[in-house]
């Protein structure tokens, strides 16, 4: 979930706009990055009503801020830090109705598993067992796979170095394969080999 | 086992991981946009926030910290000869007292470490309840 160099040259324009008083100009910026922002904060709470409401106020006090982006990351890099911010503080003031990792079903064995209902609601299963990671593992999670399992895009997003990142995220998805272990299957992708060896900073 | 394509390079994901990342896209609602340019635009025809008076506030602001220098320096002045004039005995206590407030003493420090260790194994497994 990154910005191609169309949409960054897109973004400093209108936020030099914006900033010189066309406030017009901000709707560029929401018509970008809204389906993205949605689906982080999705991501986050896992309520489509929650999900806008949390991303209309992250382009809040995008607008609010927008002086103090400082153009040294890119605008996305600066729009994800603040939404994930916002997004952190809203669930804190009301939290999601959350379960915990042991409430959750745990999805029949994929050899019975025949019809995509089935398998979309065992997906849904894993989905929601991430919200009832503990909280210092869920975010890094939400943030990984919403970047596309981009590691340097989450810390920066969350703000961490990588490593504290790739450590939380190999507790994470032990937690994660401990819950669902007919779906525990070794990556060969290099990216989730090197979480398994991640030690937190 | 199930491939994804990023960057233009195959990827294996194991199941979970492919789970979690190709998750469906949510559209935001037709009336999202206009929402948030309508709150956008609300708070740019909102006057600027006042700034603080600093240059009004300040000689109050030293007035007052100079008075609660002065009654601080006063208190402590006065203070002195006062704590100087004391004569710190121990309290007599005899052998029937003593004896259950050592035992108390001991009951205070087993309370105090348990809820140390309490507070230090919930802080280890992120207070979910989890662990």
């Amino acid at each position: 979930m990154t910005a191609t160099p169309t949409s960054a040259t897109e973004d400093l324009a209108d936020v030099t706009r914006v900033l010189a008083g066309d406030v017009q100009a901000f709707e560029g910026i929401v018509r970008r990055w809204q389906g993205p922002l949605v689906n982080m904060a999705w991501r986050y709470c896992r309520d489509r009503g929650r999900a806008e409401e949390m991303a209309q106020e992250a382009f809040l006090r995008a607008w609010r801020g927008l002086a103090h982006w400082r153009r040294e990351s890119s605008f996305s890099t600066w729009l994800f830090a603040l939404a994930a911010n916002v997004f952190r503080s809203e669930l804190k003031r009301f939290p999601t109705v959350n379960v915990t990792m042991d409430e959750i079903a745990e999805p029949s064995a994929q050899a019975t598993q025949h019809t995509a209902l089935q398998e979309k609601s065992s997906h849904d299963e894993v989905r929601r067992a991430v919200l009832a990671l503990p909280h210092r593992y869920r975010e890094p999670v939400v943030l990984f796979y919403f970047h596309e399992m981009d590691l340097s895009a989450a810390a920066l997003t969350m703000g961490l170095p990588e490593g504290t990142l790739k450590a939380r995220l190999s507790r994470a998805r032990a937690l994660l394969r401990s819950r669902f272990p007919h779906l525990n299957q070794e990556s060969s992708d290099p990216r989730i080999a090197a979480l398994t060896t991640g030690k937190e900073a | 086992m199930n491939r994804t394509s990023k960057n233009n390079s195959e990827i294996d994901l194991n199941p979970i991981d492919h789970i979690l990342v190709s998750e469906e896209k949510l559209i935001p609602s037709s009336g999202f946009l206009t929402s948030v340019m309508e709150r956008v635009h609300e708070e740019a025809r909102q006057p600027a926030p006042i700034r603080f008076p600093w240059k009004r506030a300040v000689p109050g602001i030293l007035l007052a910290a100079g008075v609660f220098g002065m009654g601080a320096y006063e208190l402590v002045r006065q203070a002195i000869p006062a704590a100087q004039a004391l004569t710190l005995t121990p309290p007599h206590l005899s052998i029937t007292v003593q004896r259950p407030l050592e035992q108390a003493a001991w009951v205070a420090f087993a309370l105090a470490a348990s809820l140390a260790s309490w507070l230090l194994s919930r802080r280890l497994t992120g207070q979910s309840g989890l662990l």
